[in-house]
């Protein structure tokens, strides 16, 4: 990774992370989860996959340490989401819509993982009330957020212009 | 299907990682919270911290604003139950004031010293939660401000909200009761049991031991002299129907009352009372009394903490 990508990569997770803490945890039911939609949108991007999975797991390692559970859940949740997304991302360059229900899917995937791996390891401050209804509301609202900055943010950390143009 | 290039290292980069993340999570587990993931804890909310005070401090107006406009006709029926409320409240006030007048007479009469303890309260500011699935709540007032680990919370209205669970300098994380792994000792009239969280759901679940009267719906729930995590006598909610003893014990469900995702305040109470915080002049923390049933009093003739009244 050059320089450049570093820092938009790691501003654009800060901004994820401060957001997400803040503002949007005040606008249940429909909370995104801004942190995994960055990891996932960055799959989009010509990032060497090695470097993606890195940052999706610092990533998540810095919302575990902001968090009540257990340190290294997210980063392995948002690990194995972005190693999804690197391998189906073929799929997702199509349209507008196809990358936004992709984008949610593979939110919905790592929601349900971390309830999984976090029931496995006790963490019962994830399943608290309406935790069903998160489980969908999470990645629907993760659908309209890649439907409306998926092809801006590819742009803008490749510096490519044509980059998800839909021609 | 999915694709895969000769010569990729992406699927061993995932299995180090993985194995790095599960040795990290029973590192933290084993450790419980402290040792060296509790110092990386501290020190990315110290630095995270101000970046969320400010963002709350920008956000919180705007949501503000979209949410009373989204409510306004349910506000003002809201307003209307609440002017009624208050009125019947007023009347309640006035009428207790001769109880309360004749308490102070007996009190002094029967020379009773007043044993009510002072708590100290540190009012905070939730500044956010850490996402969709973790209830937790982060407040912008940390160990600088006299808060420790294991300290009660309660909402403005005196409700039991949850305890700290982690503290930095200028925030600390506050785990609600209604998701956390540990149960409140509580009581319900003159009997008592613990009540403790269940998945998704708002309801708690309470245990009364050696139950051998029933419960009924409203009937209040609040912390009881057997706590170790809070102080007795405050609030936690009511049952939520009638409920009667099976066999030794009984079980239903409570209310809470708090509702820990829409608070935008909080109050960490300094309890256990500190005995050298107490004798320290500077001490960051506001005291107030929290037994006080008069105004201008300041004392109780129990030793259980208020704010149930």
């Amino acid at each position: 990774m050059r320089l450049r990508p570093v820092i938009f990569v790691s501003v654009f997770l800060l901004v994820a992370i401060v957001l997400q803490t803040t503002l949007f945890s005040q606008t249940e039911p429909f909370t995104p989860d801004l942190v995994m939609l960055v990891v996932i949108l960055l799959c989009l991007t010509k990032t060497r996959p090695e470097g993606l999975l890195g940052v999706a797991f610092l990533a998540g390692l810095a919302v575990d340490l902001l968090g009540s559970s257990v340190l290294g859940l997210r980063a392995i949740v948002f690990t194995v989401v972005a190693y999804l997304a690197i391998r189906t991302k073929d799929r997702a360059d199509i349209g507008r819509i196809v990358t936004g229900l992709w984008a949610g899917l593979m939110t919905l995937s790592g929601v349900v993982l971390l309830i999984i791996v976090g029931t496995l390891f006790g963490q019962i401050v994830l399943l608290g009330d309406g935790v069903v209804d998160r489980l969908f509301l999470v990645p629907l609202t993760n659908v309209f957020f890649a439907l409306v900055f998926a092809p801006i943010f590819v742009r803008l950390i490749d510096r490519d212009p044509t980059a998800f143009r839909y021609v | 299907m999915v694709t895969r290039q000769p010569g990729d290292r992406t699927l061993p980069t995932l299995i180090s990682l993985l194995v790095i993340g599960v040795l990290l999570m029973t590192f933290d587990i084993r450790s419980e919270g402290g040792g060296v993931t509790g110092v990386l804890r501290s020190g990315v909310q110290t630095i995270v911290a101000p970046l969320q005070k400010g963002a709350a401090f920008v956000s919180n107006p705007v949501v503000d604003v979209v949410e009373t406009l989204a409510n306004l006709a349910s506000l003002r029926e809201l307003n209307r139950a609440l002017q009624a409320e208050n009125a019947a409240i007023r009347a309640e006030l006035v009428a207790s004031r001769d109880d309360l007048a004749l308490l102070e007479f007996y009190e002094r009469f029967y020379e009773l010293e007043a044993t009510g303890s002072d708590l100290g309260r540190t009012p905070a500011q939730v500044i956010g939660q850490p996402d969709a699935f973790d209830a937790a709540l982060i407040i912008d007032k940390g160990s600088s401000s006299g808060i420790v680990v294991g300290q009660p919370v309660i909402d403005p209205s005196g409700y039991v909200v949850g305890s700290v669970q982690r503290v930095t300098p200028v925030s600390a994380t506050v785990v609600p009761i209604t998701v956390g792994p540990s149960g409140v000792a509580v009581a319900v009239g003159n009997q008592t049991g613990t009540v403790v969280a269940q998945v998704n759901t708002q309801l708690m679940r309470l245990t009364l031991d050696n139950a051998k009267e029933p419960v009924f719906a409203e009937d209040r729930v609040v912390t009881s002299s057997g706590s170790v995590r809070f102080p007795a006598g405050y609030p936690v909610g009511v049952i939520s129907a009638d409920a009667a003893p099976s066999g030794d014990s009984l079980t239903a469900d409570v209310v809470p009352y708090a509702q820990a995702d829409t608070l935008r305040l909080v109050i960490v109470l300094a309890w256990p009372p500190d005995p050298i915080s107490a004798v320290t002049p500077d001490t960051t923390t506001t005291t107030s009394s929290t037994t006080t049933t008069v105004p201008g009093d300041g004392s109780s003739t129990s030793t259980t903490a208020g704010g149930d009244g």
